[in-house]
């Protein structure tokens, strides 16, 4: 470590531990600097780790979905928004999760535009629940918000487990949910708007 | 010979559109990094780096070893996380759900918690995801304002039922996660 040689007093081993007044100010200062060397360590590792697989991985996707085009998702919008229950798949998982891929937070909430009123909500927060599961494998989605994920996943890593196994579980368990979102906010929603109804 | 110098200037533009495109990718993605993923690592490296040479972790661990190693204490965090006043106030940026989620990281990774609540975790420290955006993601879609009056409470209130809920299906959906390497 480079910094380590700018900290003077942690090189001397040799001598005798400083004592009283000035000794207690030292053995501080050292265990002062010792959080931000330590904090130096995790960042560093960070950086060397996850961050040039991140660049390149979201370099690729970037590229991909402006090769696409995001615009081609407004159909399966519309899709979503028909009637009955074989659209709700739709409506809650695939459409939430097409539109965090192409569209990333925040703009994937724009997608709700092409739903009714009274499905808005339950959109929105099918979405917006959909933003942290995704990156386990598509971290282009929320670059910003990355640590929900990679947070857990660093403890996973010292383990020396990989981490295949918990991304593609918590894809899919956050697939499930944000269906269960959807159907709970929409009918919610439903309750509280034939609420409102009657008593204007 | 027309022709020809029209397939050279189409394969030309295409070829251009397409390394124009990465390009800009690229720029974007270094955007990205510099403006919101490094200035976090930073962040959490110091607290991190607080942690692991202080007090704190084990003071942390001994809070947290009991609530995140049970699906009990899981759906407590949860239910904490999803109260419609403070899911609000949890959510911005998802910073709490960041600096918790390093947290339970540091601890998994010295042992204390069991891998295989990683899974479940994960939802237990994020219920409020998106309560604090509500307003503004609805107005992103467009909606009315009559709309927004009732999804901020819907949403909200939902938010009380699934979010345990979540925890729930991922505790049954972490059964033999990292469990054989024990």
């Amino acid at each position: 470590m480079a910094l380590s040689g700018l900290v003077v007093f942690a090189a001397g081993v040799t001598v005798d531990k400083p004592t009283g007044f000035l000794g207690a100010l030292a053995t501080a200062a050292e265990d002062f600097i010792k959080v931000f060397n330590k904090g130096g360590t995790v960042l560093l590792s960070l950086m060397g780790g996850i961050l040039p697989t991140l660049i390149v991985l979201l370099t690729a996707v970037n590229a991909l979905v402006r090769l696409i085009g995001p615009e081609k998702i407004e159909n399966l919008g519309k899709a979503a928004a028909r009637p009955g229950i074989q659209w709700y798949p739709v409506r809650y998982m695939i459409l939430p999760f097409v539109s965090v891929f192409m569209l990333t937070n925040p703009m994937a909430y724009t997608m709700g535009r092409f739903l009714p009123e009274r499905l808005k909500p339950a959109f929105y927060d099918s979405a917006v629940s959909f933003v942290h599961p995704i990156l386990g494998i598509f971290p282009h989605a929320n670059p910003g918000e990355l640590f929900v994920y990679v947070g857990i996943a660093t403890g996973i890593q010292q383990l020396g487990y990989g981490l295949g196994d918990l991304a593609v579980r918590y894809l899919l368990v956050g697939l499930v949910v944000i269906f269960i979102r959807g159907i709970v906010t929409e009918a919610i929603t439903a309750k509280m708007m034939s609420r409102a109804e009657k008593a204007a | 010979m027309d022709a020809l110098t029209n397939l050279i200037v189409k394969v030309g533009r295409s070829v251009g559109g397409v390394v124009g495109t990465l390009y800009q990718a690229g720029r974007d993605t270094v955007d990205t990094v510099i403006r919101n993923v490094i200035p976090f690592m930073a962040f959490i490296s110091f607290i991190i780096g607080l942690i692991l040479t202080t007090g704190i972790g084990d003071w942390i661990a001994k809070g947290l070893k009991g609530s995140a190693s049970s699906l009990g204490g899981l759906l407590l965090i949860s239910i904490v996380c999803a109260i419609p006043i403070l899911s609000p106030l949890l959510g911005p940026g998802a910073v709490i759900a960041q600096i918790v989620g390093t947290l339970l990281g540091v601890e998994i990774g010295k042992g204390n918690i069991p891998a295989q609540y990683s899974l479940p975790a994960l939802f237990a420290i994020n219920p409020q995801v998106g309560c604090d955006f509500i307003p503004v993601g609805l107005a992103l879609g467009e909606a009315e304002p009559e709309t927004v009056e009732i999804g901020v409470p819907a949403v909200l209130f939902s938010r009380v039922i699934t979010g345990p809920l979540s925890v729930v299906i991922a505790y049954f959906a972490s059964f033999g996660l990292y469990s054989a390497a024990k």
